[in-house]
Parts: structure tokens; sequence; C-alpha cells
């Protein structure tokens, strides 16, 4: 079976390929993000720097998994300063 | 008072350049020095490193890194350093600096660490030639981490990772990737030489806060961990650096 088969049941041998390729594929290369299956559905989950990074994720585990059912909960990280710093005295 | 700001893994691209800059203006009216806690990079690129460099570089206040995995994936990690180090960021591997802020000398050593596990539930040095440099090169680096920590004549030290040197600042974390994040070495390094705090970054769903079994407060400050462009961490109340300054002066 190659990354490419349309409507791969959701398994656990999805849910690797996508988490590596997620790593793997120097065009993401993102390790901070949780892969997840709950029924037939993948859920994608943590926080990414760009809209740009976000959306280039979803378009390649679409490209390589074609027909999956794929949950988008990836947020972007929050870049403002700080309010407070914590006392360490 | 010390006024340390921190931030690791923020994995700068050109896609990203300029997004931290509203916030690092306010920086120097917020902390005395910053430190990056490795995974600047998203490839180890040395264009990544000019755009690290634009974004970080020329703070107003002095900037201190460590590396982290990513900033190795296109094992340029020289070159890396060498364009933040043009651009005025000391870089630390198994080393350490020393900076003078309002009389108190803070003493800074940082490694990038590695993986390994953390007490009970590690990986040994035993086996595979691949197994054997794995566990190796986590006994190196801690190593020369704790050399560095035992050699700064300051009177505040704070050690700085990438990977995390306790279990307690990964929580959120799957546990089946504990080995992955750190190593209980980077705790024992830290433990053997007097540290006031230890940053790292790595694991971005872990937990902030965190305790070496020697009593050393530990901060996981990864970008998405501490939800802002940085930390900032008060060390010292201004008695105490009353006291150091002068006990420094009795000498």
């Amino acid at each position: 079976m190659t990354n490419t088969d349309t409507n791969r049941p959701v398994d656990e041998y999805v849910e690797a390929e996508v988490q590596r390729l997620l790593t793997e594929d120097g065009r993401i290369s993102e390790q901070g993000l949780t892969v997840s299956r709950r029924g037939h559905t993948l859920i994608l989950c943590g926080d990414v720097e760009s809209v740009q990074r976000r959306e280039e994720i979803v378009r390649l585990v679409r490209e390589q998994f074609p027909g999956i059912d794929l949950q988008v909960d990836i947020g972007l990280t929050r870049a403002g300063a700080p309010t407070e710093a914590e006392e360490l005295s | 008072m010390i006024r340390i700001a921190a931030v690791g893994d923020v994995h700068i691209d050109k896609d990203v350049v300029g997004r931290y800059r509203p916030a690092l203006d306010e920086l120097p009216d917020k902390a005395d020095v910053l430190l990056l806690a490795g995974d600047l990079t998203r490839h180890g690129t040395e264009e990544e490193a000019h755009c690290v460099a634009t974004e970080f570089g020329g703070l107003g206040v002095p900037v201190i890194a460590v590396l982290g995995n990513h900033d190795h994936q296109s094992d340029q990690p020289d070159a890396v350093t060498r364009v933040l180090t043009d651009a005025g960021i000391t870089v630390l591997e198994g080393t350490g600096t020393v900076l003078e802020i309002a009389g108190v000398r803070l003493g800074v050593a940082g490694a990038k660490g590695f993986g390994g596990g953390f007490a009970g539930r590690c990986a040994s040095n035993f086996g595979e030639p691949e197994m054997k440099a794995f566990v190796g090169t986590t006994e190196k680096i801690a190593d020369s981490l704790g050399e560095a920590l035992r050699a700064l004549d300051c009177d505040v030290k704070v050690a700085l990772t990438h990977y995390a040197p306790v279990p307690d600042t990964l929580v959120g974390e799957p546990l089946e990737i504990y080995p992955f994040l750190g190593c209980y070495q980077l705790g024992q390094a830290i433990d053997s030489a007097g540290v006031a705090l230890a940053l790292h970054g790595h694991a971005h769903h872990g937990t902030e806060r965190g305790t070496t079994p020697g009593g050393v407060r530990v901060r996981n400050v990864a970008h998405p961990v501490i939800k802002a462009a940085y930390s900032v961490y008060h060390l010292l109340d201004d008695s105490e650096t009353a006291g150091s300054t002068l006990a420094a002066a009795a000498r």
C-alpha cells in the first residue's frame, strides 16, 4: 500500500506515517505536533509559527493521504510581550 | 535583581521574520538579558540563521543561545553558530559566559543536551555501536555542561539547554517519547554546580515549571508552552543583590 492510495482507513499505520511526514518532510519539519485518532478521524494538534506553515501541513497531508477524514486543530503560537514576570527570589 | 528573558523553539525562517519584533522592542524595559533555548531555525541553514540574526540581533541587551536539534538538521551547526556570533549573539556549547548586571556577575553555561531518558527508565551505554553512540553522546554533552557550569566564576549561575534536564517539565507530552526529550544526566550536571535556574525548550506540549532532584528550579521556555514571545524571570531580590555586591566588594 502506498501513501497515495485513496480511502485508506485511518489506522495506526496512517497515524505513524503522518507523524513522520510532519517531521521528515522538509517543507514541514514540525516535531511538536501531535497526531491522534478519534473514531475514523485523524486529528492534528499543536501550534506553529505562521499561517503559511499550517496551510502547507494541511495541503501535504491531504495530498499524501487523500480521502482521509482530517481534523486540523493547529493554532498559531502567541508572540506578544509577556505582561508579568515570575519572581524566583 | 537580575531580569532574565527566555524563549526556545522559535523556529525562525523568512516567513516569520518580524513577528517577534514588537515584543522584542519592549524587552530592554523588562529584562537585562535574553536567553534562547535552541531550535532557533527550522532546518539549521545559514539562510535561516541570518533570519534569526535579523530577528534577535541588536536588541539592546545581551543575547545568549544554545542550538537545538533543528539547528543541526542541515549538518552545519558551525555555520549557524558563526552567523549568530557575527550578529553579536553568544552561542554556548559546553561553554559558559559571565555578564555583569547591576553589580552582580551572572554566569550562564549552556549546551544543546540530548535524549536518553530519566532515572530508572533511561537508555544504557550497552550493546550495539549505535546504542553506545547514542548514550555516549548524552554523557559527553552532559559532562561538558557540568564542567562549564562548575568553571563559572560568578555570583549567580543559570544553565541553558535545549533538551530537558528533568521529566517534570515534560508533563503533557506522551510518556513514550520522554527519552527523546531529555535525560537525567543534564539534571545531574546542573545539580553539581550550585545553579539558581535551569532553562530549556524542546518539549512543545510540556509544562513550564519543574525542579531538579537537587532543588534547582527548571523552566521549560518552549514557545508553545510559554504562550508569549518570551518569559521573564526575576532572580534575587534587591536585598540579596545588595548583599552579593557587598560580598563581592569585600573580596
